[in-house]
């Protein structure tokens, strides 16, 4: 179909749809309503979740990190605390940049810019979420071991074992994710090249 | 009251350019839905910052098409919708079956193009000059004449 033959048939449907006018005004107040608790729920809930999750760690380890009785195991506990304050702040700023743009003061190609260039940085923040849960992964299982079991896992043989069982699964989850971030950042910009175009 | 009144007329007039869009740019119909009442939804925010300056029409693209590039963001988590009747998003099954397959032929040729180029034909099928295609994009006047006319080619080249 050539872009004349689209206009005539375009033009044909537009009349169509006139002739079927459909929205009745209770339908557009709940479409006004519904929409604002959706919008509101998606935002909220996982980085409450997320972020409830984080601080219960973060308080669980200051609040006995005097039990953390080596330099190792106190580098570590350190390393675990920054990580779990980082991680969800990094992650939400991200989001919350790619959402708040401009949607009624825009024009088409300034919120195309607006959310390709926050797409690219929210990738880029859940990669290096992603290296730093590895990060973490590593150094949380003595300071765990420590705090709840009592054991001081670098003197004892077997915590090697525990990172064989880890590590794979954290590898194929990560692989998993990369892929599909690959394939975002690709779209983002290409959509960028187009608008220079 | 008022305001709420004066929204539901000037939504239910242009009912269709609300329909199309997200007929352009939603993958599936769970999708378009959700599109749909996004946009209703964002228009309904925006109404009390609408200054006449433009016409509503400008002002209901420019909504429609940010909308839809923002729910291309989303993640895919159906939230709860208002039940919409399923004619209200089936307009193109009207009783002319040779209509419908053509009109399916053209959503399915639009959207086989790049979200950039999706937003520019719809308002060029739309009737809408040049200049007021650049108006809503923030592209130059020749800017969108130079992309119309790769459209052009890319539709030949579907064909062939």
């Amino acid at each position: 179909m050539q872009l004349e033959e689209m206009q005539t048939l375009w033009t044909d449907l537009s009349a169509e749809m006139e002739k079927q006018k459909r929205l009745t005004d209770s339908i557009i107040i709940k479409m006004t309503q519904t929409n604002y608790r959706n919008k509101l729920n998606k935002i909220l809930i996982p980085e409450t979740i997320g972020g409830a999750v984080g601080f219960a760690g973060l308080l669980f380890i200051l609040a006995d990190f005097q039990k953390l009785n080596t330099w190792y195991l106190q580098v570590c506990g350190i390393i675990s605390v920054l990580i779990i304050f980082i991680m969800p702040f990094s992650s939400i700023r991200a989001v919350r940049k790619m959402r708040s743009a401009n949607i009624s003061a825009n024009t088409f190609k300034q919120a195309l810019l607006d959310y390709s260039k926050g797409k690219i940085q929210f990738v880029f923040a859940k990669k290096m979420g992603i290296y730093l849960g590895a990060i973490l992964m590593l150094v949380i299982l003595p300071v765990m071991g420590e705090l709840i079991g009592g054991k001081d896992f670098f003197k004892q043989t077997n915590l090697w074992f525990y990172y064989v069982v880890e590590f794979p699964f954290f590898f194929y989850f990560a692989r998993w994710v990369f892929k599909h971030y690959v394939k975002i950042t690709v779209d983002a910009e290409n959509i960028l090249k187009e608008l220079e175009g | 009251m008022d305001n709420k009144k004066e929204f539901i007329g000037i939504v239910q007039a242009n009912e269709g350019l609300i329909y199309k869009v997200a007929k352009v740019y939603a993958n599936n119909k769970e999708d378009e839905q959700d599109l749909y009442q996004d946009i209703v939804y964002q228009l309904w925010k925006s109404f009390g910052s609408f200054r006449s300056e433009s016409k509503i029409t400008t002002w209901m693209y420019r909504i429609a098409l940010n909308t839809a590039i923002a729910h291309l963001n989303k993640e895919k988590k159906k939230g709860n919708q208002v039940p919409i009747d399923d004619l209200l998003l089936n307009r193109t099954d009207t009783a002319d079956t040779l209509m419908n397959e053509r009109s399916e032929v053209l959503f399915a040729q639009i959207k086989q193009l790049s979200t950039v180029e999706k937003g520019i034909i719809l308002l060029y099928l739309e009737g809408k000059t040049y200049d007021e295609i650049a108006g809503i994009t923030g592209f130059t006047t020749t800017n969108v004449g130079t992309r119309l006319g790769r459209i052009k080619q890319k539709l030949i080249a579907q064909i062939n």
